[in-house]
C-alpha cells in the first residue's frame, strides 16, 4: 500500500531545558512508543520472520520426539508440484476476473448515479454501505437460503424472470457455478465499500475541469471520458487493488459454505494454507504456502506504488 | 426576434427538459432496483428469524411471504439466547462484545501514544521506527497466522479472551493514522504547552488527545468492526464455549446434516444488532472511516 508520509514536524527547541529534563523526557517516550513496539514485535514481526524459518523444516503441529529438521526449500517444492495448489491459485484468478466487473463495476455505476443530486441520495448512500458493515458469517447464512437448490428464492427469480425457460441451478453444488455464487456474495457484502471510495474520488474532482470541458464544447460523454475518468485513475488504481489482495485472501465464505468443493472447484490460497496446517498438521508445508501468500501480496502492493507513480499522484 | 424563432427556442428548451427529466427517471430507477437486490435479503432475514417453523421459512423463501411475517413470534431468539448450556448465543454475544471492548480501549491509548511520539517525540530513530510501522503494514494477518497458533498453543493461552485481544491491539494501520492526525496539528500547541513545563506524556493527554475526536472515532469504527468479524484466528484458538465469539458460533450451524435455518437467523440478527444501532446512530462517522481507511491507507 502506498502510505502518504507527512513531513515529520521539526520539535522546536526554543529553549534548552536541563539535562534531567531531557533525560526524563526521553524515558516518557519510551515510555509511551513501548506498547506498541513490543506487542507489534511479538504478534507481527516474529511471526513473521517465524514463517519463514517454519517453511524451511518439517515442523508438525502437534511436537513429536523426533527432532524438526532443517529441509531447505524442499516444502516449496513439494507445493509447486501438488496440483491441488495450483487449482486454488487458479480458483482465487477465476475470482478476481468475475469481482471486478461485479462488484467495482457497479460499486462505480452507483457511485456516478449517486454523484448526481438525487433525491434521498444520502439515505440511499447509507442503505448501500448496510451489507459492508455486516459480518461475512451473517451474509453467509443470508446467502446460504438465497442459494438453495432447486426452489432458493435466486431460483425463483430467475424462474419467474425467464418464463421457467432457465433450469433451477445449483449454485452452491455445482462445480460450475460454486466458485461464481462465492462471487455473488462477496459483491454483495463489499460492494458499498467500493461504491464510497468511488464517490470520494468523484467528489475530489473539481467542478472548474468540468465547467472548463462545457466550455470548450465537450458533451457528456467526453466529460466521463477527458475528466471524470482521469481523475478517476488513482482511485481505480486503489480499488483494484485492494480487490485483489482481498481475493488472494478469500476464506471465510469458502470455508462456511462449501469447504473448498464441490471438487475443489472453490478451493483458495488460504483455505488450502489453513487445510494443511491444521487439517493435515502439516506445519512446515502450511507456512511455505503463508510465505507465498506474503510474496503475492508484496508484488501487488509494489505494483501499485508504481503505478500511482507513474500516474503521477 | 421573430414568433416563430422564440417558439423554436422555447421547444428546444423544453426538449432538454424532458430529455433531463427521462434521465432522472432512469437513474432513480436503476437506484430503486440496486435498493431491492441490497436490502431485500437483509429484510428476509429478520423477518424470517420471526418465524417460528424452519420448514415454512424455507417454503416461504419462494415467494412474497419471504417478506411477510402472519404471526412474529420470538421463539427463535428465545432458543438460541440463552447464557449457558447449548445455544448459548447470548454468552457468546457478551464474549463478542468483550472481546470488541477490551481490543478497541487498549488499542486507542496503545496506538495514540505511538503516533504522538513518532509525530512529536525528540526520540532519534523514530523516522526509523516510522518507515518500519510502514512496511510492517503490508504483512496480510493470514500469513502470520500459522507461526502464531504456534506460539499462543506453546504458551498454552490458547481458548482465552487474552489470546483474542492482544495480538490485535497494536496495528500498524491505526499508528500510523494517529501519526498522520496529530503531524497536522499546528506546532505552536506542542511548544506553548512545553514551555509551559508540560511533560510529553502531560502534553499527549491534555492537549493533543483532546483534540483528537475525529481520529479517536475513526480508529474505534475501523477496529470495532474488524474485531467484530474476527472469525479464522478465534476459530483457530478457540474450542469451548468460555471465549467463543457469536461468529464462530454461528458457523457451526453450517456443520450440521440439516440446518436450523430459523436458529441460524435469529442468532444472525442478534449478531448485526449491535453494529446496526451504532451504525444508524453514527453513519457519518462510519462511512468517513471508511473512506479514510482507503484513502490514506
Amino acid at each position: 500500500m502506498t502510505l502518504q508520509q507527512p513531513a515529520l514536524p521539526a520539535t522546536a527547541a526554543l529553549v534548552r531545558p536541563a539535562r534531567r529534563r531531557d533525560r526524563s523526557r526521553l524515558f516518557q517516550e519510551i515510555g509511551m512508543l513501548a506498547p506498541a513496539v513490543v506487542l507489534l514485535t511479538i504478534f507481527l514481526l516474529v511471526p513473521f520472520l517465524l514463517s519463514f524459518w517454519t517453511a524451511m523444516t518439517n515442523q508438525p503441529l502437534v511436537p513429536r520426539p523426533t527432532p524438526v529438521r532443517f529441509i531447505g526449500f524442499t516444502n516449496f517444492l513439494r507445493i509447486f508440484k501438488d496440483e491441488l495448489f495450483w487449482t486454488a491459485l487458479w480458483n482465487v484468478s477465476r475470482f478476481t476476473f468475475w469481482v471486478i466487473p461485479v462488484q467495482c463495476g457497479l460499486a462505480f455505476a452507483t457511485a456516478l448515479l449517486l454523484h448526481q443530486k438525487l433525491p434521498f441520495r444520502n439515505f440511499f448512500r447509507g442503505m448501500f454501505f448496510l451489507p459492508a458493515i455486516t459480518s461475512m458469517v451473517v451474509v453467509c447464512v443470508i446467502w446460504g437460503t438465497l442459494f438453495q437448490y432447486p426452489t432458493g428464492p435466486l431460483n425463483q427469480v430467475i424462474g419467474f424472470v425467464s418464463g421457467g425457460r432457465i433450469q433451477p441451478i445449483d449454485w452452491l453444488g455445482d462445480p460450475n457455478w460454486a466458485m461464481f455464487s462465492v462471487v455473488l456474495l462477496s459483491a454483495w457484502q463489499a460492494y458499498g465499500f467500493q461504491m464510497i471510495v468511488y464517490l470520494a474520488g468523484l467528489q475530489g474532482i473539481p467542478d472548474e475541469l468540468y465547467d472548463a470541458a462545457r466550455i470548450d464544447g465537450a458533451n457528456a460523454f467526453q466529460r466521463f471520458w477527458h475528466v471524470t475518468m482521469p481523475g478517476l485513475r488513482p482511485t481505480h488504481v486503489f480499488v483494484l487493488v485492494i480487490t485483489t489482495i482481498q481475493a488472494f485472501k478469500l476464506y471465510t465464505q469458502v470455508a462456511i459454505l462449501t469447504q473448498g468443493g464441490p471438487k475443489s472447484s472453490t478451493e483458495t490460497v488460504v483455505h488450502y494454507m489453513v487445510r494443511t496446517g491444521f487439517e493435515e498438521q502439516k506445519l512446515g508445508l502450511a507456512s511455505a504456502v503463508s510465505v507465498i501468500l506474503f510474496l503475492i501480496v508484496l508484488v501487488i502492493a509494489l505494483l501499485q506504488r508504481q503505478l500511482l507513480r507513474r500516474f503521477d499522484v | 426576434m421573430s414568433d416563430l424563432a422564440i417558439t423554436a427556442m422555447q421547444t428546444e428548451v423544453t426538449r432538454e427538459r424532458s430529455a433531463i427529466g427521462s434521465l432522472r427517471l432512469v437513474q432513480t430507477a436503476c437506484i430503486l432496483v440496486i435498493a431491492l437486490v441490497i436490502v431485500s435479503p437483509l429484510l428476509m432475514l429478520v423477518v424470517a428469524s420471526l418465524k417460528d417453523d424452519r420448514f415454512q421459512i424455507l417454503a416461504d423463501m419462494g415467494s412474497f411471504r419471504a417478506f411477510w411475517v402472519s404471526n412474529p413470534t420470538i421463539s427463535n431468539f428465545a432458543e438460541v439466547g440463552n447464557f449457558s448450556g447449548e445455544l448459548a448465543f447470548g454468552r457468546y454475544l457478551l464474549n463478542s462484545l468483550f472481546i470488541l471492548g477490551c481490543t478497541v480501549g487498549a488499542g486507542l491509548i496503545v496506538n495514540s501514544m505511538a503516533g504522538f511520539v513518532l509525530a512529536w517525540g525528540s526520540l532519534r530513530g523514530r523516522a526509523l521506527i516510522l518507515s518500519l510501522v510502514i512496511a510492517l503494514y503490508v504483512i496480510p494477518q493470514e500469513s502470520i497466522i500459522m507461526p502464531l497458533v504456534i506460539m499462543v498453543s506453546r504458551a498454552g493461552i490458547t481458548d482465552t479472551f487474552a489470546v483474542q485481544i492482544v495480538p490485535w491491539i497494536a496495528s500498524p494501520l491505526y499508528i500510523f493514522l494517529f501519526y498522520q492526525f496529530f503531524a497536522q496539528l499546528p506546532k505552536e500547541l506542542f511548544e506553548a504547552a512545553e514551555m509551559d513545563g508540560a511533560s510529553v506524556f502531560r502534553i499527549y493527554r491534555s492537549i493533543f488527545l483532546p483534540l483528537s475526536l475525529p481520529a479517536l472515532a475513526t480508529v474505534s469504527i475501523l477496529m470495532g468492526i474488524e474485531s467484530w468479524n474476527q472469525y479464522l484466528w478465534p476459530i483457530l484458538v478457540t474450542q469451548t464455549d468460555y471465549a467463543r465469539p457469536i461468529a464462530v458460533a454461528i458457523a457451526t450451524f453450517f456443520g450440521q446434516d440439516s440446518i436450523y435455518w430459523d436458529r441460524a437467523m435469529a442468532a444472525s440478527v442478534l449478531m448485526m444488532l449491535p453494529i446496526l444501532v451504532l451504525y444508524l446512530a453514527f453513519q457519518r462517522w462510519f462511512v468517513s472511516s471508511f473512506v479514510g481507511s482507503a484513502v490514506k491507507g
